[in-house]
C-alpha cells in the first residue's frame, strides 16, 4: 500500500464535507477491502479520529475490513427472492463454497455475501457474480454458476459467437478507411491506428470484430495507460470529449460504414465501448 | 455538445431535434434495465446492431435502448414503434426475425404475447391485460427515451416544463401548483409535497438550502425507484430543478443505493450531459437561476432511508436517526434547511407541470391524487412494475394486471410496505389502495412493494424474515428497537422450530406493542407491523405451528422435517423406506410402510400421494421421486406375513367392546388399532362384503380384488368381528348398540349417496348416479351401460365410472363432460391420462342444462359451453356460460357424479347433529360428535375424500376412543414427525441426478386393457426400483446425520 495513493484519494474529496464515505469507497475500490493501515492514514490525513472512521466503516454493510476473494458472489435475500426459495440457494452456495455469508474461501477465490435486495425482484431468486446477474436460480444451478465464475465471466466473446460481428471503420475527420487489409486479426482485416503515450509513438492494430478485444501494438503498452489516438492518414487526434462510462478516460470515436459511430475507451485494458447506430448530428 | 446560453437557444435545439425525429421510420425499442440486462437484453442489442449494419438498414430502422418497460416477467422484451407491437421473451434467433419483420413493416405472428385464457396472440402492448388496466404517467416515459441521451429526453418535450417556469413562472406559482396537484410523498408516509416545499421556501437561505432525492430504496421487494433512475434520470433532474426554483434551494443531492450500479451510471451520465448543456450549474440557460446536483452513494444501510439518518450519512457520519423537531426543513444537512423527497415524488413533478395541477389532481381519489407505482412480485403470474391511479383495488392489481397466482397454489395475502408494512389477507383484496386505507388495515404504502404470497408461503416465516432483517438493520440507538427486534425474532424462531408454547403468542404481541410505542424513528415505530398484522390476520397459522406443530406451507424446516413424511396424512416415513429400497433392504422397507399404514397394498395403488407433490426434487424443478410406485414395488415383493404388529394391551380393554359402523378404510383401520390395544371390536357393514368404497367404488383394474381381500383379511384378527348386511338406521340404532354393552361407537359409513344435478329429466331411464353404477358392477357384476355413454363430473369417481363403462361389452363410446378445464379436474392427472389413452373423450367447459328423452328413454343432454371467468374462493377460475352456445350431446347411458354425500337422514333421530352440507357434525381435533361416546371420521364427516385421509381418521379415532375410555383429556398437543433414524446416504451424484428421469411404471397393452379388468399399472422391476429410490435427495439426513459425518463432508469439499 502506498501512502501517496491514500493521500491522493483524501485530497480528491477534501472539499466535500461529507467525503468520508466516498473516501472509504475509493479505498475499498482500490484494495477490495479497507486495510487497517489505510484507515490509519485516512485518519491522519482527514484529521478525524480513527474511532470515527472505524465506526463508519463498520456501520455500513458495503465496507469490509477483511480482504476479499477474486470473485464477489452476492445472493439476494430480498423478500421477493425469499418467498421464491432464496434461503435454499444461499445454503447451497455456502455448502458448495464451504464458507458462510460474509466469509471468503481459504483459497481467496470467492467472497460470499448476502444482500437485502438487488431490485430485480421479478427475476428472483437472484445471484450476482462479479456484476453478472443470474436470474431464477435454483439450487441445482449453483454449481454451474460457480464453475462459470471460476472460468471468468468477463472473458470476451469467442470469435465465432453469433453476437460478434465485423465493423468497417473510418476516420471521423478525413473519412479515410482505417481498415488494414494486409494484417488480419481474428480472420478479418484489422483496424490500424496511430497511438502515443509519454514519449512513445507507434501503431496499434485492433480486431475489427465488435465484442472482441485482441490487439497488437508496436510498443509494449503498460496496463491502464491512457493513449492518444491519431488517424494514420490525416494525423488528426481522435480522442473525443465524452468520457468512458467505465473508467472516465476519453472515448475515441470512429465512423462505421453502414451508419453510426463506434467509440472505444482510450485506456489500455478498459473494455468501455459504445456502438451508436443512430448517431444524431446536431 | 455546446452549452446553451439562453432559453431561446434551448427552443432552437428542440426544434432541430424535432426535424430529425419527424422522419417516420420504425423504431425497435429494447428494454435494457437491470432486469432486461439480466435476462439477456445486451445480447439482443448486439444482434439487432449486427443485423441492422449487415443488412444496411441504419437509415431505415431506429434502434433505441431504454430502461425497463415494467413487464419484468416477459424480459427481454422488444417494443416496435409506431404501432406499439410488443414481443415478449425474445431469443437471439427471434431478434434476427424481428429486425427483418420491422424492415418489411410486418408482424411476427408466433412471437407476441399469448392470452393465457384464449391462447390468442395479443399484438399490441396496449391490449395486453398487464398493461391495459394501468395508467402509466411515469413509466411509459421510460419507453420514449434512451437514458444516456439527453437529446432523447428533450425531443420528447423533456425540460419543457422547466423552460416554461424559467421563462415566466413565479416562484409562488410553482409552489401553489404543487400544492394544488395534491401530490403526497411517494416514499411511504405520504406527507404533502407542496407543503414541504412551502416550508422550505420560507426558510432563510443565506447559507444555502438543500434538496435531496432519496434513492436509498432499501425496502426489499420494491424497485420502482431503480427503474425510474435507470430509465429516465433526466426526469429526476428536471423535477429537482423545478423544486429548486420554487423553494430557492441551491444544492441538490441524490442519495442512491450502491446496489444499483446501472442507476448510478446513468445518473452520472445524465448529470454530466445536463451540466454540459447548461441545464445545471451556475446561471442555468443564461438566467440568474443556479443549482447543481451531486450524487452520494449509500453504503448499504437500510436505516439511511430514514430522512435524519440519510442526512447524517450525507455528512459522512454513521447513519443514526435523530429526534425531530427540528425537522430537516429547519435544520438539515450541515445544519441548513433541507427538503427530502423520494425518487417517484420527483418523477411526478415534470408530469404535474406537463399536464397541469388541476388535471393531475383529478386522477386517483380525494386526498390521494395521481398514480402510484407498485412492484408486483412474489407468487403472482405476471410480475413487474405496475402504475395505477391511487384507489385501485388490490384485486385489480393482483388478478387483472398480475394475472392471478403463478402456480396452482391459492393466493393468500399480499405484503405491502416492506419491513415497515404488513400482510393483507386475500379476503380484503377489494380494498382500494391509498395511504390512508393501508394504514387503517395495519400496513403502510411504503415505497410500493407488493409481494404476493400463496399457500406455499408461511406467514410466520415472513414475519421472522422481516424481524431478522430489522434486527440487522436497526441502528441500535433505541434499546427497544435494538433488543425488541432481536427478541421478536427469537420468539418467532422458537415458534417456527416447534419450541414454543401458546403463551409465546401473547408475549410476542405485547413486545410488538412496546417496540411500536417506545422507539424514536420510523424504522422502530413500524418494525412491529409484520408481527402485528400476521397475528391479526393469520393467528391460526401461529396456533397451528405451536399446537399441532405443523407448517401447512412446508416452509418451517424444523417442524416439517422431511416434506414427504410431513405431507402424508398418516405420517409415513417415505424417505426411510425409499432409502431402504435404495440399499436393497426390502423387508425393512415393508416394515416402515406397514407400521403406519394397515392398507399398504391399497395405498400403493390408489393413494393420491401427497408425499410426491411435496417432494423436494419437485420443488427444485425436477420430477418428484415416484414414491407410490416404490411402495407398490415393496408391497408386491414382500409377503405381508413378515410383519407382526406390536400389541399393547392395557388392563380391562378387553372388557370394553366397541362398535364401528362401516368397514371401509376408516372403519377397519380404527378396528385394527383398537384391536392392537386389546379392545374387542365389531364392525357393522351394510353391504354383503366388507371394504366400503375400496370394494364398491374403486374398480378392480386399479385395485385387484384378490389383493384387497387379502389386506382386509389380515386386519380381521381374533379381536375383530365383521358383521355384513347390517345397516345403521335399518337394522340397528345407536341406542341399541349402547344397550348391547358397546362402550363407544365410531361412525365411519362414508358418503354413499350421489348428489343430484337438479336439472330436468334426471329420473329418466338410462340415467344413473355414479355410486349406483359402480356398485352394480363392482358388487354384483351387472353391466348396465350401453351404446354411447356420457359421464358428468370431473372427480375420480367420474373417471372410474367412465373407464368401467368402457370395459362393458355393449358400450360404443364414452365421453366425460366437465364444466371447467382439464387443469381444474379434481381427478388424479394420471387417471385422466389413462382414460384418454383408452379412448375416452373429454369435453371440458360444458354445463348440462336438461336431459332429453325419446319414448321415455334417455336420448341426450342439452349443454351450454363455458369460458373461464373470475377466480372463486378455491382459487380456481369460475366457469361462465357463453350465451348462444347451446348444443345437444346424444347419449344412451348417462352417469352423473358431481359429488357424493353421506346417506344418513336417520341419524339426527339418534342424537347426532348434522351439518348444512349433510355430513356428521364433529370436532376435527377429537373426532367427537354431539353425542358422548360417539365418534365419527372419514367421508361421513368430510364428504368424498381420499383413502389415506380415511385411514388417518381411523387411526385418530382409535386413539381418541382409547383416551375417552380411560377418562383422559382428548385434546393433546401433537409432536412434529421429524426423521430420527439414520440411514447412510444413498443418493446419486448431481450429474447422475440430472440424467436419470423419473421412472414411469409400465402398463398393460391397450389390447387387453379396454376389454378386461386386468390391473393396468405394472409393478417396477428391481433395477427400476433401485434406480428410482436413489434419486431421493434424502431430506432426512439433515436431521439424522451423525455430527462427525457432517464435518467430514464439509471439510472434504473445501480440500
Amino acid at each position: 500500500m502506498k501512502t501517496d495513493d491514500i493521500a491522493g484519494i483524501v485530497e480528491k474529496h477534501k472539499d466535500d464535507r461529507g467525503g468520508l464515505i466516498s473516501i472509504l469507497e475509493a479505498v475499498q475500490a482500490k484494495y477490495s477491502y479497507l486495510p487497517e493501515n489505510a484507515l490509519k492514514l485516512v485518519s491522519e490525513k482527514t484529521g478525524r479520529p480513527l474511532v470515527d472512521i472505524y465506526g463508519v466503516a463498520t456501520f455500513y454493510r458495503h465496507f469490509s475490513l477483511k480482504p476479499r476473494g477474486k470473485h464477489l458472489l452476492s445472493c439476494c435475500l430480498g423478500t421477493a427472492c425469499h418467498v421464491r426459495n432464496a434461503p435454499s440457494i444461499s445454503k447451497e452456495i455456502a455448502k458448495q463454497l464451504g464458507v458462510q455469508p460474509g466469509e471468503t474461501t481459504p483459497d481467496k477465490e470467492f467472497t460470499f455475501e448476502t444482500v437485502n435486495c438487488l431490485g430485480a425482484c421479478a427475476l428472483g431468486p437472484i445471484v450476482v457474480v462479479d456484476g453478472h446477474y443470474f436470474s431464477n436460480v435454483r439450487a441445482t444451478k449453483v454449481k454451474e454458476i460457480l464453475e462459470a465464475a471460476r472460468l471468468g465471466l468477463d472473458k470476451g466473446l469467442a470469435k465465432d459467437d453469433s453476437r460478434v460481428f465485423p465493423l468497417d471503420v473510418s476516420c471521423p475527420r478525413c473519412n479515410h478507411s482505417l481498415m488494414d487489409e494486409t494484417h488480419y486479426i481474428d480472420g478479418y482485416p484489422s483496424i490500424r491506428i496511430t497511438v502515443s503515450f509519454g514519449a512513445m509513438h507507434g501503431w496499434l492494430r485492433l480486431s475489427s470484430l465488435y465484442g472482441r478485444s485482441p490487439a497488437t501494438h508496436e510498443h509494449l503498452i503498460p496496463k491502464d495507460t491512457i493513449l492518444n489516438f491519431f488517424c494514420p492518414h490525416c494525423h488528426a487526434e481522435l480522442n473525443g470529449v465524452s468520457p468512458c462510462s467505465e473508467c472516465g478516460a476519453a472515448m475515441v470515436p470512429m465512423m462505421v460504414r453502414g451508419g453510426g459511430i463506434v467509440q472505444i475507451c482510450s485506456r489500455r485494458g478498459c473494455k468501455g465501448h459504445v456502438l451508436d447506430l443512430t448517431g444524431v448530428n446536431i | 455538445m455546446g452549452q446553451l446560453r439562453s432559453i431561446s437557444e434551448f427552443r432552437a435545439l428542440y426544434d432541430r431535434l424535432n426535424i430529425v425525429r419527424n422522419r417516420k421510420i420504425p423504431t425497435i425499442i429494447i428494454s435494457a434495465g437491470t432486469c432486461g440486462q439480466a435476462s439477456g437484453a445486451n445480447d439482443l442489442i448486439r444482434i439487432a446492431k449486427r443485423e441492422i449494419l449487415s443488412r444496411g438498414l441504419a437509415n431505415k430502422i431506429n434502434l433505441r435502448i431504454t430502461g425497463c418497460h415494467g413487464f419484468c416477467e416477459m424480459e427481454p422484451s422488444v417494443l416496435i414503434e409506431p404501432h406499439g407491437i410488443f414481443y415478449p421473451e425474445v431469443g437471439l434467433e427471434d431478434m434476427v426475425r424481428v429486425v427483418d419483420a420491422v424492415s418489411r413493416d410486418a408482424v411476427l405472428e408466433d412471437l407476441p404475447f399469448k392470452d393465457p385464457q384464449t391462447g390468442q396472440p395479443v399484438i399490441k402492448q396496449s391490449d395486453i391485460p398487464f398493461y391495459k388496466k394501468q395508467l402509466r404517467l411515469i413509466l411509459s416515459r421510460n419507453e420514449k427515451v434512451d437514458p444516456i441521451r439527453i437529446y432523447n429526453y428533450i425531443e420528447n418535450s423533456g425540460y419543457q416544463p422547466l423552460i416554461g417556469i424559467l421563462d415566466n413562472g413565479e416562484r409562488d406559482w410553482v409552489l401553489s401548483e404543487v400544492k394544488e396537484s395534491g401530490l403526497r410523498g411517494r416514499g411511504g408516509a405520504g406527507f404533502p409535497t407542496g407543503l414541504k416545499w412551502e416550508m422550505l421556501a420560507k426558510q432563510n437561505g443565506n447559507a444555502g438550502k438543500y434538496l435531496v432525492c432519496n434513492a436509498d430504496e432499501g425496502d426489499p421487494g420494491a424497485y420502482m425507484d431503480r427503474s425510474v433512475l435507470e430509465g429516465n434520470p433526466h426526469s429526476i433532474i428536471e423535477g429537482m430543478l423545478i423544486g429548486a426554483y420554487g423553494t430557492g434551494a441551491t444544492e441538490g443531492v441524490i442519495y442512491v443505493r450502491n446496489e444499483y450500479p446501472l442507476a448510478i451510471k446513468h445518473l452520472i451520465i445524465a448529470l454530466r450531459q445536463a451540466r454540459e448543456l447548461g441545464l445545471l450549474g451556475e446561471n442555468i440557460l443564461g438566467t440568474d437561476f443556479s443549482f447543481d446536483i451531486k450524487i452520494v452513494k449509500g453504503a448499504g444501510a437500510f436505516v439511511c432511508g430514514e430522512e435524519t439518518a440519510l442526512m447524517r450519512s450525507v455528512e459522512g457520519r454513521v447513519g443514526e436517526p435523530r429526534q425531530r423537531p427540528p425537522y430537516p426543513v429547519e435544520k438539515g444537512i450541515n445544519g441548513r434547511p433541507t427538503a427530502i423527497n423520494n425518487v417517484e415524488t420527483w418523477a411526478n413533478i415534470p408530469v404535474i407541470f406537463d399536464m397541469g395541477a388541476e388535471d393531475f389532481a383529478k386522477i386517483g381519489t380525494k386526498n390521494n391524487s395521481g398514480t402510484k407505482i407498485f412492484s408486483l412480485v412474489g407468487k403472482v403470474k405476471y410480475t413487474g412494475l405496475v402504475e395505477v391511479p391511487m384507489g385501485t383495488t388490490i384485486e385489480t392489481i393482483v388478478n387483472d394486471i398480475g394475472g392471478g397466482p403463478s402456480g396452482n397454489a391459492r393466493i393468500k395475502a399480499v405484503q405491502t410496505g416492506g419491513p415497515s408494512g404488513g400482510c393483507i389477507p386475500s379476503s380484503m383484496f377489494n380494498l382500494p389502495i391509498d395511504y390512508d386505507s393501508l394504514t387503517k388495515v395495519g400496513s403502510i404504502m411504503g415505497s410500493g412493494g407488493m409481494i404476493v404470497m400463496d399457500d406455499n408461503t408461511c406467514m410466520l416465516d415472513i414475519a421472522k424474515y422481516y424481524m431478522n432483517f430489522l434486527k440487522d438493520e436497526s441502528c441500535g440507538k433505541c434499546f427497544t428497537c435494538r433488543k425488541g427486534t432481536q427478541r421478536m425474532h427469537e420468539i418467532l424462531d422458537d415458534i417456527t422450530s416447534g419450541k414454543a408454547g401458546m403463551a409465546h403468542i401473547d408475549l410476542l404481541a405485547e413486545l410488538a406493542e412496546v417496540v411500536k410505542d417506545t422507539t424514536m424513528c420510523g424504522l422502530g415505530n413500524t418494525a412491529s407491523n409484520p408481527v402485528l398484522s400476521t397475528l391479526k390476520y393469520f393467528r391460526n397459522e401461529y396456533e397451528r405451528h405451536i399446537w399441532d406443530q405443523r407448517c401447512d406451507s412446508f416452509v418451517c424446516k424444523e417442524i416439517v422435517g422431511a416434506p414427504c413424511q410431513s405431507a402424508c396424512p398418516i405420517g409415513t416415513e417415505a424417505w426411510r423406506y425409499v432409502a431402504h429400497i435404495a440399499h436393497g433392504e426390502y423387508e425393512q422397507a415393508y416394515k416402515v410402510i406397514r407400521e403406519t399404514n394397515p392398507f399398504p397394498s391399497v395405498c400403493a395403488r390408489v393413494c393420491d400421494h401427497k408425499c410426491e407433490s411435496r417432494c423436494k426434487l419437485g420443488t427444485i424443478g425436477m420430477s418428484p421421486v415416484a414414491i407410490r410406485a416404490l411402495k407398490r414395488f415393496v408391497t408386491d415383493t414382500i409377503d405381508p406375513m413378515t410383519y407382526k404388529p406390536e400389541r399393547m394391551s392395557s388392563n380391562g380393554n378387553g372388557e370394553r367392546p366397541i362398535a364401528v359402523i362401516g368397514s371401509g378404510p376408516s372403519g377397519l383401520t380404527a378396528a385394527h388399532y383398537l384391536s392392537l390395544k386389546g379392545y374387542k371390536v365389531t364392525v357393522f357393514e351394510s353391504e354383503s362384503i366388507p371394504g366400503g368404497m375400496l370394494t364398491c367404488g374403486i374398480p378392480s383394474y386399479r385395485l385387484p380384488r384378490g389383493i384387497l381381500d387379502k389386506e382386509i383379511e389380515s386386519l380381521v384378527d381374533e379381536n375383530v368381528t365383521v358383521q355384513c348386511n347390517t345397516k345403521l338406521g335399518r337394522d340397528i340404532t345407536i341406542d341399541e348398540l349402547f344397550n348391547q354393552g358397546y362402550k363407544s361407537v365410531f361412525l365411519a359409513m362414508g358418503a354413499h349417496k350421489s348428489r343430484k344435478l337438479n336439472i330436468e329429466g334426471e329420473d329418466i331411464e338410462g340415467v344413473y348416479p355414479a355410486i349406483q353404477f359402480l356398485k352394480d358392477f363392482n358388487l354384483r357384476g351387472e353391466k348396465i351401460a350401453k351404446g354411447r355413454v356420457g359421464v358428468i363430473g370431473g372427480g375420480d369417481s367420474a373417471v372410474d365410472a367412465a373407464r368401467v363403462a368402457l370395459r362393458q361389452p355393449a358400450v360404443e363410446s364414452v365421453t366425460i363432460l366437465y364444466r371447467r378445464t382439464r387443469a381444474e379436474m379434481p381427478a388424479l392427472a394420471t387417471e385422466v391420462d389413462a382414460a384418454i389413452d383408452e379412448g375416452i373423450k373429454l369435453e371440458t367447459l360444458v354445463t348440462p342444462l336438461k336431459i332429453r328423452s325419446r319414448k321415455g328413454k334417455l336420448s341426450g343432454v342439452d349443454c351450454l359451453r363455458n369460458k373461464l371467468g373470475e377466480m372463486d374462493a378455491s382459487g380456481r377460475r369460475n366457469p361462465v356460460p357463453i350465451p348462444g352456445s347451446e348444443f345437444t350431446a346424444e347419449f344412451d347411458t348417462l352417469v352423473v357424479t358431481i359429488g357424493d354425500v353421506p346417506d344418513i337422514e336417520f341419524i339426527e333421530g339418534m342424537g347426532i347433529e348434522v351439518t348444512e352440507k349433510g355430513t356428521v357434525k364433529y370436532d376435527s381435533e377429537t373426532l367427537a360428535t354431539s353425542r358422548a361416546g360417539v365418534f365419527a371420521g372419514g367421508d361421513v364427516v368430510t364428504g368424498p375424500n381420499t383413502v389415506v385421509r380415511a385411514i388417518a381418521a381411523g387411526k385418530k379415532a382409535a386413539a381418541m376412543i382409547d383416551r375417552f375410555l380411560h377418562g383422559q383429556e382428548l385434546k393433546q398437543p401433537s409432536r412434529a414427525g421429524i426423521p430420527g433414524h439414520y440411514l447412510p446416504p444413498s443418493g446419486l451424484s448431481d450429474e447422475e441426478l440430472n440424467e436419470i428421469r423419473r421412472v414411469v411404471p409400465s402398463t398393460v397393452d391397450m389390447r387387453y386393457r379396454t376389454s378386461s379388468f386386468v390391473e393396468v399399472e405394472q409393478t417396477l422391476s428391481q433395477e427400476e426400483a433401485a434406480r428410482e429410490a436413489r434419486r431421493c435427495l434424502r431430506c432426512d439426513l439433515e436431521f439424522t446425520q451423525p455430527a462427525e459425518d457432517k464435518a467430514e463432508k464439509i471439510g472434504g469439499k473445501v480440500a
